[in-house]
């Protein structure tokens, strides 16, 4: 290559390589992304299922802003409502899956999908212990930590945080539902 | 309030050095002295607030309009580098002073992942342009704080007497951690 | 020069965090497991592998002046394969490494092997230093992902091996304790090589 490198040369081997890049990328991007929708699509009915025990399927409903996962046993029996939601913890966004009866207004269970409480504290809200003891809670229970909930030593803000999140949502559902199905 | 919330976010519990380990490279390489650090501070939160909006605008307009997220790094780290060099060609034509005390540092930014990993962290948050301007300059905030305190305390430490297998690196990193565990202390005080 | 010690120069002599002090973003950031550490050294090793190979063989092409975004073009391509790979093959890994993966674009190390070496050398020699670097990177985090785990958590490579007297050290696997067990490594190893220390510096 000449010292003295022309304007044209360079604004074309830029572009070039701009453009390859472009098409590698569109080329990877079309190969990837039905496995990266799959994977996603799957983690989703996971949570879902997870948090409606003995549900088999389920299937999207939209109510007010909401959007519901109605789960039905393999009988086509409605096992409960699951709604993914998500609040503010201790360093950043909760993100939760809530399964609920709504038809006598218990918790089935709760799956926290993702966090960034701190690792060892905070963190311990992903631990089954933690997420189980919600369980069967009323609507209209207090949703205290160190009260009605079992607090993580150390991390009673996460504890809170959590039970929050799952108090708020509950009421938005309500409000949706009218308490009927 | 919201925006101070931004903020007070970006600069002080989540830290762009000491919690998001973004920006490493200048925070112990540039830390010796602190007018230098200072002066480097000062460029990177320039580049920083205007990149933040640069970048906005890039995601919104472009790559959100035609469905082009797998071009999202290659188009960001394109746009901070032609912008950095405008940045640079700027500030030598209106100011020579100024350029003379952030020029050399200018090119540097262009590889501070603290720059791309605030274009990316922009649109994961969803901020609307003024967040986002706010986000990028409490970021650049933060980071001068963290560098000049760096500084402060690497001045005092040169008199000190280091044993001689901690001297350099070890005993930066060792501060640096001591600083962190500091700013753990602000952390929870504002829910992102 | 022999392909041999291009190669074995990254894994100690040149290694790129021990000695150069290169790419200390991601090193700290994701070492908290050992796991973490292992896919970020081996995401790395490919943007170097890729991006090396690539930017070696265009040297005589790119125009002297806009080498440095064409290397970053190059460079941000291979990392956006890299990422849209993870996220279809190994989604849990993918998403514990997070904004991190996007962020090898400005690892100093990969734009200063291109820089310095890729595009100073034929081809042959550019492969051999890239997978030397890629390995030494790796095996470093690799490392401090190992001690930070055990004194974190008790495990390795998620494997519990310290038993339940063991009270974690929590503050291993933060922030804070990434520079604390770097800087100690860092003294240990100066220690080793008796005392030769080197200085901080990326570019």
């Amino acid at each position: 290559m000449a010292k003295e490198d022309s304007k044209v040369a360079m604004v074309a081997v830029l572009t070039i390589i701009m453009i390859l890049s472009a098409t590698v990328l569109t080329f990877v991007f079309g190969f990837t992304k039905p496995k990266i929708d799959a994977y996603a699509a799957q983690q989703k009915k996971k949570a879902i299922l997870n948090v409606l025990p003995g549900a088999t399927k389920y299937k999207t409903i939209q109510k007010g802003n909401l959007e519901l996962y109605k789960g039905y046993d393999k009988n086509g029996d409605l096992v409960g409502t699951a709604i993914e939601t998500k609040g503010p913890g201790f360093q950043g966004m909760i993100k939760l899956m809530l399964g609920m009866n709504l038809k006598n207004d218990k918790v089935l269970a709760i799956k926290i999908l993702s966090h960034l409480e701190t690792p060892g504290l905070g963190a311990r809200i992903t631990e089954p212990w933690f997420e189980n003891q919600f369980k069967n809670k009323q609507f209209n229970d207090k949703f205290k930590a160190k009260s009605d909930v079992k607090a993580i030593a150390g991390a009673t803000i996460s504890t809170q945080a959590v039970s929050d999140i799952i108090e708020n949502t509950i009421q938005k559902v309500q409000k949706v539902t009218d308490g009927g199905e | 309030m919201e925006l101070l919330l931004v903020f007070l976010g970006a600069s002080i519990t989540n830290n762009f050095i000491l919690a998001r380990f973004l920006g490493i490279c200048p925070f112990l390489g540039v830390s010796k002295e602190v007018p230098t650090a200072f002066s480097m501070g000062l460029a990177t939160t320039f580049v920083m607030t205007t990149s933040a909006m640069v970048v906005w605008f890039v995601q919104t307009f472009i790559l959100e309009k035609f469905g082009l997220p797998y071009l999202q790094y290659v188009a960001f780290i394109l746009v901070i580098s032609a912008f950095v060099q405008l940045t640079e060609m700027a500030v030598r034509k209106i100011s020579e002073p100024l350029y003379k005390a952030l020029g050399i540092f200018l090119p540097l930014i262009t590889t501070n992942c603290a720059i791309l990993g605030l274009a990316l962290l922009i649109p994961l948050k969803g901020y609307s342009f003024i967040e986002s301007t706010i986000f990028g300059f409490g970021a650049g905030v933060g980071f001068t704080l963290a560098m000049v305190l760096m500084a402060g305390m690497r001045e005092r430490l040169a008199f000190a007497d280091v044993p001689e297998p901690l001297q350099g690196a070890p005993m930066t990193l060792i501060i640096a951690g001591m600083m962190a565990m500091a700013f753990m202390g602000f952390s929870g005080m504002i829910a992102m | 020069m022999s392909l041999w010690k291009e190669f074995a120069k990254g894994l100690w002599d040149e290694n790129p965090v021990w000695v150069l002090l290169l790419g200390m973003c991601p090193l700290l950031a994701v070492t908290n497991t050992a796991v973490n550490g292992l896919a970020m050294g081996l995401a790395t090793a490919f943007v170097l592998l890729g991006g090396g190979i690539v930017n070696s063989l265009l040297k005589n092409v790119i125009p002297h002046k806009v080498r440095i975004p064409c290397y970053i073009v190059v460079i941000a391509t291979f990392v956006t394969i890299a990422d849209y790979v993870m996220a279809a093959y190994f989604p849990e890994v993918h998403k514990l490494l997070g904004l991190f993966i996007p962020l090898i674009v400005v690892n100093c190390l990969i734009l200063g092997r291109s820089e310095s070496f890729a595009t100073q050398n034929p081809v042959h020699y550019a492969i051999s230093d890239a997978l030397g670097m890629g390995v030494g990177f790796t095996w470093a985090l690799t490392f401090l992902g190992i001690i930070r785990e055990i004194f974190g958590f008790g495990s390795i490579f998620g494997v519990q091996v310290l038993g339940d007297w063991f009270t974690p050290w929590i503050i291993a696997v933060l922030p804070a304790g990434a520079f604390l067990t770097m800087g100690i490594v860092l003294a240990i190893f100066n220690v080793l090589k008796s005392g030769s220390t080197s200085e901080a510096e990326c570019h």
